[in-house]
């Protein structure tokens, strides 16, 4: 089984379309995955808007992640969930696409996406424009077969440095190869700035975790992600230093700075609020 | 209307929010966004920072800026023949330029300048004309 359209996608149909304005769309969470992390939930969201950005471009273009001013994480998705998703297209050119978007749950909203923006870039530097065109009439009509995803492994974290309960400053190795290259991307693998969030959110909710403010039977959670700027492409491969710098705690949420560097350079920012859920730490 | 003909008092009453805005966007301290700041050589900023900005600075303005198009701009009604020659901005192109970023002191502008090089000229000002630049534009539009 090829690995295109199957090991990081996450639009199964498109179910209403209102070219180059907003669509709406449905994505199975496979039920027979460990986790399906918010980050993969936010990703879900712009990739129904990649989709309708790119139709309105006819497959010229594609957009990558570079801008997401705020995402609110509202609840988290268990596996055999069915995403609805919502994107609502600001602007969209041969430039950039801008938009906001949602996913719910049986009506009940577990992401929201504000003020995001993708530059676009040609199409065939990352896939094959006739491949993304025929995909987009399948999701349109029928639909894609449902399940094709089989989880993503988390990149390898190491802690190297920091003051406990206050900062981190941890390596990650981005995997040479993995599945879902074959998808994001098959002409260009870059690995997902979604994956990357991922992580450097499981080192801030350990550094969170480990401060000693939050109010008893609560345990910091995500509450909303600020800030979020790629810098570079990250390459299959990669060695990342990532840092998250927490403020002290006040009245019971937080917020921790990250940073991603790549050879020393700057290749990811971003800001997290964590807030005090009801829950055992 | 040119940007040359921008007040100084128009620029005063935008460059508050733009300094806010342009060191929210490239996580700095709004006291070292000064006026003549340039963009890149001072502030560090890199490409995906000018989006960053010009996104942000339209949502505080309920403005539109083209993206991409700020370069462009800076030619003014000159054809690209004019304004430059194999990435190197001619002389009349030079002229335009100045006048166009009448805000950048001159000793900035280097002999040849490169095409590639015109952000590196940009400052706060440039900024603060681009959004009252765009804020004429919706008032023109608006009638």
């Amino acid at each position: 089984m090829t690995d295109h359209f199957a090991a990081f996608s996450f639009v199964d149909r498109i179910t209403e379309y209102d070219p180059g304005r907003r669509a709406r769309g449905l994505y199975a969470v496979p039920a027979d995955i460990p986790a399906f992390p918010s980050c993969l939930v936010a990703e879900a969201v712009g990739q129904l808007a990649a989709w309708v950005a790119m139709a309105h471009i006819a497959f010229r273009g594609r957009p990558v992640a570079a801008l997401a001013n705020e995402t609110r994480f509202r609840s988290d998705v268990t596996p055999g969930d069915t995403l609805e998703l919502a994107v609502d297209i600001e602007s969209c050119d041969d430039d950039a696409v801008t938009y906001a978007g949602r996913a719910r749950i049986d009506g009940n909203d577990v992401i929201e996406l504000v003020d995001c923006l993708g530059p676009m870039l040609p199409v065939d530097e990352f896939d094959s424009p006739t491949a993304m065109a025929a995909r987009f009439e399948l999701i349109r009509g029928e639909g894609a077969p449902p399940g094709r995803f089989h989880g993503v492994p988390l990149p390898h974290v190491v802690r190297t440095a920091g003051v406990p309960g206050v900062s981190a400053t941890a390596t990650l190795h981005v995997p040479e190869s993995a599945p879902f290259f074959g998808d994001h991307f098959p002409r260009r693998p870059v690995f997902p700035a979604t994956l990357l969030l991922d992580a450097q959110i499981r080192l801030a909710l350990e550094v969170a975790a480990e401060a000693t403010h939050w109010p008893s039977g609560t345990r910091p959670a995500p509450s909303r992600m600020t800030h979020v700027k790629m810098r570079s492409f990250i390459p299959p491969g990669a060695l990342l230093d990532i840092d998250a710098e927490m403020a002290p705690p006040q009245a019971g949420s937080a917020v921790v700075k990250l940073t991603a560097r790549m050879s020393g350079r700057v290749a990811a920012t971003a800001r997290l609020e964590v807030s005090a859920k009801k829950g055992q730490p | 209307m040119t940007q040359a003909q921008i007040s100084k008092e128009e620029i005063l009453a935008v460059f508050p929010t733009v300094s806010e805005t342009i060191a929210d966007a490239l996580g700095c301290d709004v006291e070292d966004v000064k006026p003549d700041a340039s963009l890149i050589d001072d502030l560090d900023a890199e490409s995906i920072d000018f989006l960053d900005m010009v996104f942000r600075l339209e949502r505080a303005f309920k403005i539109k800026i083209p993206r991409g198009k700020i370069v462009e701009n800076a030619r003014g009604t000159l054809t690209e023949a004019e304004f430059e020659q194999n990435g190197i901005v001619t002389e009349t192109g030079l002229k335009q330029l100045r006048e166009y970023l009448s805000e950048v002191p001159a000793e900035r502008f280097r002999t040849p300048t490169k095409v590639k090089d015109i952000p590196r000229l940009f400052t706060t000002e440039t900024f603060c004309k681009l959004v009252i630049a765009a804020q004429r534009e919706v008032k023109a539009a608006a009638g």
